[in-house]
């Protein structure tokens, strides 16, 4: 193994003067599929599944996370109007909200809801115990989590414009359960059933937008490169990213589903939503600023 | 040299294979064929194939360990989990493990490559395979979770879901690298690697026919690989036809005036590849190569 790098020059040397002097068709094919073989073995991946795996966690989803600063400040916007204009609409006329949450997000809540309502059914609504609650309703918000998320980033192709689009919803459905308990004085137990999972969830929504806003940003301005070479070279971060945030989903699924509802107080789930904001902003700032042996993505 | 190998097969087989010219970081330049559509499907069934049945011996295990007191919703939520891991562990494994082959490609002879030349890099290879994720798993779990014979909205739905994985799908078939959505975010592309073996030389030491510099002018690097290629067949009648065909061919374009008997027809192309070779060869090392025999020959004292 260790004379393989030596033997593939030889034979690539070997190709190079067999090109030049011979026209005997077998032996060059020969050693071009030789060569060509070789040339995998020693400039292929040298690492394991979880070593690669743990690259990119130590280095790439950190690095393409501040690498595409203006990217999610820009999807982060996007959810921001949504929000705003949610809450705006549904704020004096709760009719909007059935208009604006689909009936399936909704569960049950809606304009018709009372205050005690939600209070015990949503917000203190008692813990369905472990299997269903980490188990089953924790995979259901993944799935339906992580195909928001992915369709925010697959429709970046398309330009952003859709990405954004679809980011403002997600933020006007927010915004509109926002608006329905402020109506019933229930907003700071709202956001305290939300901020638990919410920070990581809704995080990971907006890097997940952002890496659309990558791809759509390479396919409208590739700049100095044709647009498949820039689209290759900014892909691999922008599929970091949204790699990286559905991992983020899977962890905001488990909080969601089954930590949630553990926990029946306001302040504790304020310091706990806070708590993984805190860590989730230390790890994409701090870790993997020293640069390792050249790039692991 | 790309155009004529190209020519070369195109001529025999009719075999019109895309090619890419590559250039390794030593500066050799390097010709790969690209996949085919048809061989990268077999790869992919190969491979999903593979992926269902590990699937289902991971259920089969889980089943017997975990039987008693589970639900039906938490074995379907399990199930569904387990495999999207799976799948793509599958996939990322073994395209790292063994350079860019899953065992699907592995039988089909193909092979991913980073589409410039470089190494082929594990950041590239999980962004390849999470963007199949969104490609065809995604809208496909997506369309069948949908009831299809909805009406209005969950039509559209549905088969908005099943649009967006068939336009996906049909990427490879509208550029010429045919690469697919993931190839192009990873900028990878596949390519098709032929396994070759080094067969015996050709040309003979000594030969009872004798060629004149005139005669073998006739003929270019072209025809002469042609010949080999011929030459290298496998014996048949089939090839044996051709071979008398040949050969007649030649006796008339160089005006060869004796008739070459059909037994020894073999030896007479052999003896003229030899000649044909060591001239072309020799005109190559004073700088006068030739590529057909439709460029003028140099014309020698």
């Amino acid at each position: 193994m260790q004379e393989l790098p030596l033997l593939y020059r030889t034979a690539a040397s070997s190709l190079s003067v067999a090109r030049s002097i011979a026209l005997d068709r077998n032996l060059i094919l020969y050693l071009e599929g030789l060569v060509l073989r070789a040339f995998f073995v020693v400039y292929g991946p040298r690492v394991g599944i979880l070593e690669a795996l743990g690259g990119f966690l130590k280095r790439g989803f950190p690095q393409a996370v501040r690498g595409a600063g203006w990217h999610i400040l820009l999807a982060t916007l996007a959810v921001a109007a949504g929000i705003a204009i949610g809450y705006l609409m549904v704020l004096p006329n709760e009719a909007w909200f059935s208009l604006l949450v689909p009936e399936s997000m909704a569960g049950g809540r809606g304009p018709a809801s009372t205050a005690d309502q939600l209070r015990r059914t949503e917000i203190f609504a008692p813990w369905p115990g472990f299997v269903d609650s980490f188990v089953v309703f924790a995979n259901f918000l993944f799935r339906h989590n992580a195909t928001i998320g992915i369709m925010t980033f697959g429709l970046g192709v398309l330009g952003g414009v859709p990405t954004l689009l679809l980011l403002g919803y997600q933020g006007l459905i927010l915004g509109a359960f926002l608006a329905l308990h402020y109506n019933r004085g229930l907003l700071v137990d709202f956001i305290g059933w939300l901020s638990i999972h919410g920070v990581t969830e809704i995080g990971a929504l907006i890097l997940c937008g952002a890496g659309g806003l990558v791809i759509a940003e390479k396919v409208l301005f590739p700049g100095r490169y044709n647009r498949l070479h820039s689209l290759a070279m900014a892909g691999k971060a922008a599929a970091g990213l949204a790699g990286g945030a559905v991992l983020m989903l899977f962890v905001a699924g488990i909080i969601e589903g089954g930590l949630r509802q553990l926990i029946a107080s306001t302040p504790w789930r304020f310091a706990i939503g806070a708590a993984t904001g805190v860590l989730w902003t230390a790890y994409f700032l701090s870790i993997g600023r020293r640069g390792g042996h050249g790039s692991a993505t | 040299m790309a155009q004529r190998l190209d020519r070369i097969n195109r001529l025999l087989d009719g075999i019109t294979r895309n090619r890419r010219e590559i250039t390794t970081p030593e500066g050799v330049m390097l010709e790969v064929d690209i996949a085919n559509h048809g061989e990268r499907l077999v790869a992919f069934l190969i491979d999903f194939l593979f992926w269902m049945l590990a699937t289902v011996l991971l259920f089969f295990v889980l089943g017997l360990t975990l039987l008693h007191g589970v639900t039906g919703s938490v074995t379907f939520t399990v199930v569904l989990f387990l495999s999207f891991l799976l799948r793509n562990l599958y996939f990322i494994h073994f395209e790292l493990q063994s350079q860019g082959a899953t065992p699907g490609k592995r039988i089909v002879n193909l092979k991913v490559i980073d589409r410039s030349g470089g190494p082929l890099l594990p950041g590239a290879i999980v962004a390849r395979n999470l963007t199949r994720e969104v490609e065809i798993f995604l809208p496909l779990g997506l369309f069948f979770a949908v009831p299809k014979i909805g009406a209005g909205a969950e039509f559209w739905t549905a088969a908005s879901y099943f649009g967006w994985a068939v336009a996906l799908s049909a990427l490879p078939f509208f550029n010429r690298d045919h690469l697919r959505a993931g190839d192009l975010i990873a900028g990878t592309m596949v390519i098709s690697v032929p396994r070759r073996a080094l067969l015996a030389e050709l040309a003979e030491a000594q030969s009872r026919y004798v060629f004149s510099r005139k005669q073998l002018d006739a003929y270019g690097a072209f025809e002469l690989q042609v010949l080999e290629e011929l030459l290298r067949r496998p014996s048949s009648p089939d090839t044996h036809g051709m071979h008398l065909q040949v050969c007649e061919k030649i006796s008339r374009k160089i005006g060869w005036l004796e008739p070459v008997p059909p037994a020894e027809t073999l030896d007479f192309l052999r003896a003229f590849y030899t000649a044909e070779r060591a001239h072309l060869e020799r005109e190559q090392q004073f700088g006068r190569y030739r590529a057909d025999k439709n460029e003028p020959a140099a014309t020698g004292p």
